[in-house]
């Protein structure tokens, strides 16, 4: 593929996740802003969200810091919080080809965000995952420094209600891929029992074990195996050459 | 220097559970093929169900502004068009009468 069209595949996923901001940033503030309070310092705060860059983990995080509780505490809840991601690549990889030096960088940006709107799109390419990823990477990373130098000045986005932003982005994102009667009944049911879990288990496991679960439920219902939806541009010249 | 342990434990497991399944290139079994196929539906559902609710009491505005996001999106397949419908609905519903 021609360098040009690499830069327009990366800034065509840079900029379909942009909607996403609005959601991101007062989250990455709030995470700041509680980092703050639990006695981090800025360079720690933003090491956080540099290296680590997982929202839900970073904010459970510093609230075990605050609290004094162990380091293999704090990673446990984190490997609990994160292990979903398993899935996510384990779907993704299906789908797109990545060379061996391509897929540690893929998997180190990788977000719930990122992987949601790569799975709607029409488009699998290294460089359009990339440019959605760092998109997500560069405002969480920009919203944690401003968030801790404007400290105490920033509301709660919970009383905003931005908080919403994301439950309504993920449904977004699931409506388009629900189109046979296997496929809703999947839906329906992983939305019930991760409610149901939810209630009685902490941050990610819900979602690891709905993952699991509603996937179980899908393979077993289809008799067929779908359609692969690979989507190359490199596969589809080389078809047509 | 806990924090930089910590942090650097933080880094091994999420790094680990994002790169295990991209580097798991393996032919597999038509069974787990379509599991894969299954993923992305069930985990969505699983990332909404649980927080439609919110912790205020305001469950009733926010599952309406989400079934307006989900129409929108159902009609335009556009995110932020779904969006932008079930914010507006989000905050019109919350303007006390």
């Amino acid at each position: 593929m021609a360098e040009a069209g690499k830069n327009e595949a990366f800034a065509r996923g840079f900029w379909i996740l942009a909607p996403l901001w609005l959601g991101v940033v007062p989250f990455g503030l709030a995470y700041a802003v509680t980092a703050r309070s639990a006695g981090l310092s800025l360079l720690e705060t933003q090491a956080l969200s540099t290296f680590v860059f997982a929202g839900s983990a970073q904010l459970s995080a510093v609230g075990l810091f605050a609290t004094g509780a162990a380091g293999l505490e704090i990673v446990l809840t984190t490997l609990l919080l994160n292990v979903r991601h398993v899935l996510y690549g384990l779907s993704l990889g299906r789908e797109l080809s990545l060379t061996r030096r391509q897929r540690p960088i893929a998997a180190y940006f990788l977000t719930d965000e990122a992987f949601g709107v790569v799975s709607a799109a029409d488009e699998r390419s290294f460089p359009f995952v990339l440019g959605a990823e760092l998109s997500l990477f560069m405002v969480w990373n920009l919203a944690t420094i401003g968030g801790f130098l404007l400290g105490a000045a920033i509301p709660d986005p919970a009383r905003l209600g931005v908080d919403l932003i994301f439950p309504l982005a993920f449904l977004a994102i699931l409506v388009p891929l629900v189109r046979t009667r296997v496929e809703l009944v999947v839906a329906m049911a992983s939305g019930a029992l991760a409610f149901g879990l939810a209630r009685v288990l902490p941050g990610g496991l819900p979602i690891l074990l709905t993952g699991v679960g509603g996937s179980l439920l899908g393979a077993s219902l289809s008799r067929r195996t779908p359609p692969q939806r690979r989507i190359d541009p490199d596969d589809a010249v080389s078809e047509v050459a | 220097m806990t924090f930089w342990l910590t942090l650097t434990g933080m880094v091994a497991v999420t790094f680990g559970s994002r790169y295990a399944g991209l580097a798991l290139q393996t032919e597999l079994p038509d069974f787990w093929i379509r599991f894969l196929h299954f993923v992305p539906i069930a985990v969505f559902a699983a990332l909404v169900a649980p927080s439609l609710q919110g912790n205020r009491a305001e469950w009733g505005i926010r599952v309406a502004a989400a079934a307006m996001a989900a129409l929108a999106a159902w009609g335009t397949r556009q995110l932020w068009v779904a969006l932008a419908v079930g914010m507006a609905v989000f905050w019109l519903l919350r303007i006390p009468f």
